[in-house]
Parts: C-alpha cells; structure tokens; sequence
C-alpha cells in the first residue's frame, strides 16, 4: 500500500458517505488506506486542500469555487470530482419573527418586507460560512421577498451547533443551517421552520467531495478507487433501512459524536422537514450546471467580477471527467452518457418561476 | 501595529505574547475568554489577527466581507504566495493569520514566523508528554497481564513474559494489545 490519503470532514451529518466507506472496510475493498481527518472549521479545510496538508475532503461547493475564483486569497488549484449529497438545509426564525411572517397563512417570504418594516434595529441572520449553499440560498430566497440582503439585514457566521443557542439567546432572528439544526430549533421550542431550502431548489447540491488539483493529477488510479469507494457507501447511506446503524455510527464518541436522534431524523426514511439524499435523483453528479448557478449568485451580489468567465470557472473545478471511469467501473452509468445529464429533468435548477428575485440583480 | 492574538491555551498565547513584545513597534491584545473572533475584530481594531487553527469560529473571519459587506473592515488571510513551503509549515503547525487593514499591508510574516515557531515547540512537547504517558500506561498494562498470568496459570515471570511475547510474534501484533486483551478476557469471566 502506497501513501495514506488523507481526507478532511466537519462533524456533520453529510460527512456520512466517508465514515460509512471507512467503517465497512469500502476504502480497504479498493486497496485505500484512509486517514479520516475530523477538522473544526471549513477555513481548515480549504486551507489544508489548498498546501497539501490534506489530499481531499468533504466540501460546500461554494467555498470550493470561491476559492479557486480567489475570493479567500490566491487562486486555490481544487477540483469537484463527485456531489456527495443533497437538501437538507432550513431557513428557521424566532418565534416572533415567524408568527409575523406566517400570518394569514401567506408564504413567508412575500410578508418579509411587511416585517421589515416593523423592525427597529436590522434583523440579523446567521449561516455557516460566507461561501455556503447555506448563504445564498437565503439570500435568494431573501431577494426573492424583495429584500436587499446587503442593506436590509445583518449576516452572521455561527458554526452550526451554536446557531440554535444564539437563537435562543436573541443574539440572531434567525439562520440557514443543515440538519438537524432545524428540527432541534423547533423540538427545543425556540424558533420555527420557515422553508426547508429543496422548496426553494428541488434537489439542490449540498456537499461535494473536493481534491486537490495536482494530488488528484499525480494520483488517477487512488483518486478512481477512492470514488468509487464513496459511491457505494452514498448508495448504502440513501437506504433507509440502513439509517439506524449508520446514525449509530455517526454517534461513536471517538468518530464525529454526532446526537443519534436528531441524525436518524436527517437520514433518508427519517422525521425530519429536510431529508438529506446521497444517491437517488444523480445526487452523486458534480453538475457543471450547478457551478455556474453558485457562480452567478456570487456574481450577482458583487462577490465576483462581471468579467469573471463564469463558464470555463466551473468547467476547470468541476469535473465529471475524472468520475466517469468509476461510475463505469462500478456498473452504475455508462461513462459516455454522463455528458448527457447536464441540464436535464432530473437535476432540476431553482424555481426562478416561484423565486422571481424582486431585490437587487446584476446578471 | 496592533497584533490580536486569538489562542485559548493560556500558556502558549503567553510565549507567543511575550516573544512579541520584544518589537516595540508591536502591541499585542488577547481574545476574552468566550469573546467571538468576529466580536473581538470589530472591537479591538487589531491590524493583524493570529489564530490557532482549532478554533471553531474561524470560519466568522472568512469571507467576512461578503457577509458583512458594509461596515466591517476587511479582513483578509495572509498568504506568502511566493513561499509555499512556509504556508504548509504555518498550516500544519496549526496557526493562521489575517491581515485586518487595507493598505498598505504590514509586514506579517515575521510575526507569524514567530508563532509558527511557539506553536511547532508547544505540540512537541504536547507530544513528547503523551507518548510518555502512553509507554508508562504499555508497561503497567503488561505487568498486569504477567501478573494474571503469574498467578492464575502458575507461571514463573520471565516465562509470563515469553508467553505474552511468543503470542504476539505468532499473531504480528502488539505485547501490549496481547496483554490488553487477556486483562479483557480475564474481567469478562469474572462477570
């Protein structure tokens, strides 16, 4: 066995197609030897992509291409070989907040200027990174209401576990995070769920696998096992059948540690608003579609340059090329229809119909 | 130039502070306990930010213009784009620095030079202690599976040892995890 490959994940339920991979000896079968590095922030991981201190990791596709577009730095060389999940995410809000936004049962984001209004001091919201799906999809959903997210609101980083604290403690009016913060929120009686985000974009990317370039480059063959490891432990965790062990799993205190319940809620089969899917539905396709959509969004809230060519940004990270061969490999999809996804029904794009954006817009 | 030093090991930030307290030019604040990076930035208006790379709340510093976009100043991750090799020592040391001012940049990389080089000593000896813990904690496990041994199949000690050796051979494995698993076996059929 050659050098170990070292690949980065935050505690969170997403992370799951790893530590199942790991744990059912999927890495082992393909002659891996994985060194699962538990981090405390993203910043870590893409910093760790970025020097060759890891070798791959479980991303959000937005700091994947921010930091290749050199928004946190120098232009990081990293790529999007796989999708590794889908939905999951809530916009939740205070009580208060909430019953104001849902009054006369209207959808709450039309009520949101109403609420606006109202407010002395600007609401505050908080996500999990700058560069998350998290953000701007609630910055869409928020434009969408007619409200500038810049100007109308406060925006707040919390790492995840801490966001239904600080709701609690009114230090925020609300936040975008995964599960299970959501369905914690409404459990502990603090706030409410406003949209679990697959209403605002049907099956939406959440979490990728991300390499970096020239480890990927030096390393086609470990890279090939590596993905079709992952592919089979992401068909094992979209079962449901399945989500008791794997959220027994996900518990283990010298793992992740993660509270079984609220993951078995999250998993596939399970209680909560937003389910995560890892497989059905392409989930394991790194859509180049998808690139541009995140890409646009930055674009549009002045992150990136108008010049920025949007196109060949997502063509040079994400890279259903360097999966063909495992899909293949693993009797899944025939490698030469893979171009052919792109752009169809099955990996639809946000509902710009219902989400018509009503606030500021560059493009 | 005003350095915030944001390292919840006490001891650490203490070397760290002291050893730039030597530059006179440089003024050296702490993160309360408890305090938010994002919270002590805004504050304190430090120019250059040093943050030990376990920290959860990290991530409040990237990007922080893109979600703060109108009054916070910007922050930005320092990197030496033309020495690489000192990025990777910087990130596997795990320490990492902002530069918290517009122009012109200040010169950081002695400051974080300094860190590196606090943070790279203290995990050593972090290190170095554990793994003195864990030869000490080997040997007792060991010296409790001879005495199992000793006493139950009426060995002699040397022999008690031999035979924990010789098992271990046989297996490719550990003595220790030989005599771990015996100290097991023996509590399990106590219970």
């Amino acid at each position: 066995m050659s050098e170990p490959i070292r690949v980065g994940l935050l505690r969170l339920v997403d992370s799951a197609p790893i530590i199942v991979a790991q744990a059912n000896g999927l890495f082992r079968n393909q002659g891996l030897d994985v060194q699962i590095h538990i981090e405390p922030s993203w910043s870590n991981i893409v910093d760790k992509l970025s020097y060759g201190v890891l070798d791959a990791a479980v991303m959000l596709p937005p700091l994947a291409l921010a930091a290749c577009a050199g928004l946190r730095g120098p232009k990081a060389r990293l790529v999007v070989p796989l999708s590794l999940s889908q939905g999951g995410n809530a916009i939740v809000a205070s009580n208060e907040a909430a019953v104001s936004l849902t009054e006369n049962g209207a959808a709450p984001r039309l009520r949101l200027q109403e609420w606006l209004h109202l407010q002395q001091n600007r609401p505050r919201f908080a996500v999990v990174h700058a560069f998350s799906t998290h953000n701007l999809l609630l910055r869409y959903w928020l434009a969408s209401g007619g409200v500038d997210p810049d100007r109308d609101i406060e925006t707040v980083v919390i790492p995840p576990e801490n966001v239904v604290e600080a709701l609690a403690a009114g230090d925020i009016t609300g936040f975008c995070a995964g599960a299970p913060w959501g369905d914690v929120a409404e459990r502990q009686g603090v706030g409410r769920i406003l949209i679990g985000t697959s209403l605002i974009w049907p099956f939406h990317p959440e979490k990728c696998l991300c390499a970096s370039e020239a480890w990927a480059d030096a390393n086609p063959e470990q890279l090939n096992h590596l993905l079709r490891a992952v592919l089979r432990a992401q068909i094992s965790c979209d079962r449901p059948e399945e989500a008791p062990a794997i959220a027994a799993l996900l518990a283990d205190p010298n793992g992740l540690g993660l509270p079984e319940e609220a993951s078995r809620a999250a998993l596939p089969g399970g209680s909560g608003a937003e389910l995560i899917r890892f497989y059905t539905r392409e989930a394991w396709f790194p859509a180049r579609a998808h690139a541009r959509w995140f890409l646009g969004q930055m674009q549009r809230w002045g992150w990136l340059e108008d010049q920025t060519d949007i196109n060949a940004l997502a063509a040079q990270v994400y890279r259903p090329d360097l999966l063909a061969p495992a899909v293949e490999g693993e009797g899944l999809y025939p490698a030469a229809d893979l171009p052919a996804l792109e752009g169809t029904a099955m990996l639809p794009m946000p509902d710009d119909e219902a989400f018509a954006p009503r606030g500021r817009n560059r493009s | 130039m005003k350095v915030l030093l944001a390292d919840d090991d006490a001891e650490r930030s203490g070397a760290v502070a002291h050893v730039l307290a030597a530059d006179p030019d440089l003024t050296v604040v702490r993160l309360r306990l408890n305090q938010s990076l994002a919270e002590a930035v805004d504050a304190l208006a430090p120019d250059v930010v040093l943050v030990d790379m376990a920290r959860p709340d990290r991530d409040a510093l990237d990007g922080i213009r893109q979600v703060a976009a109108h009054n916070a100043r910007p922050v930005v991750l320092f990197v030496d784009e033309d020495d690489p090799a000192f990025m990777e020592e910087a990130i596997s040391a795990g320490v990492s620095s902002y530069n918290a001012i517009g122009m012109p940049p200040p010169d950081v990389k002695p400051i974080l030079r300094a860190a590196v080089a606090l943070f790279r000593r203290h995990r050593q000896a972090r290190d170095d202690l554990r793994q003195a813990e864990d030869r000490l904690n080997e040997r007792s496990i060991i010296d409790r599976a001879k005495a199992v041994l000793i006493k139950q199949r009426r060995m002699s000690e040397p022999d008690a040892y031999k035979w924990l050796r010789r098992k271990a051979m046989s297996g490719s494995r550990r003595i220790v995890d030989v005599a771990s698993e015996l100290i097991k076996d023996m509590k399990g059929d106590a219970g």
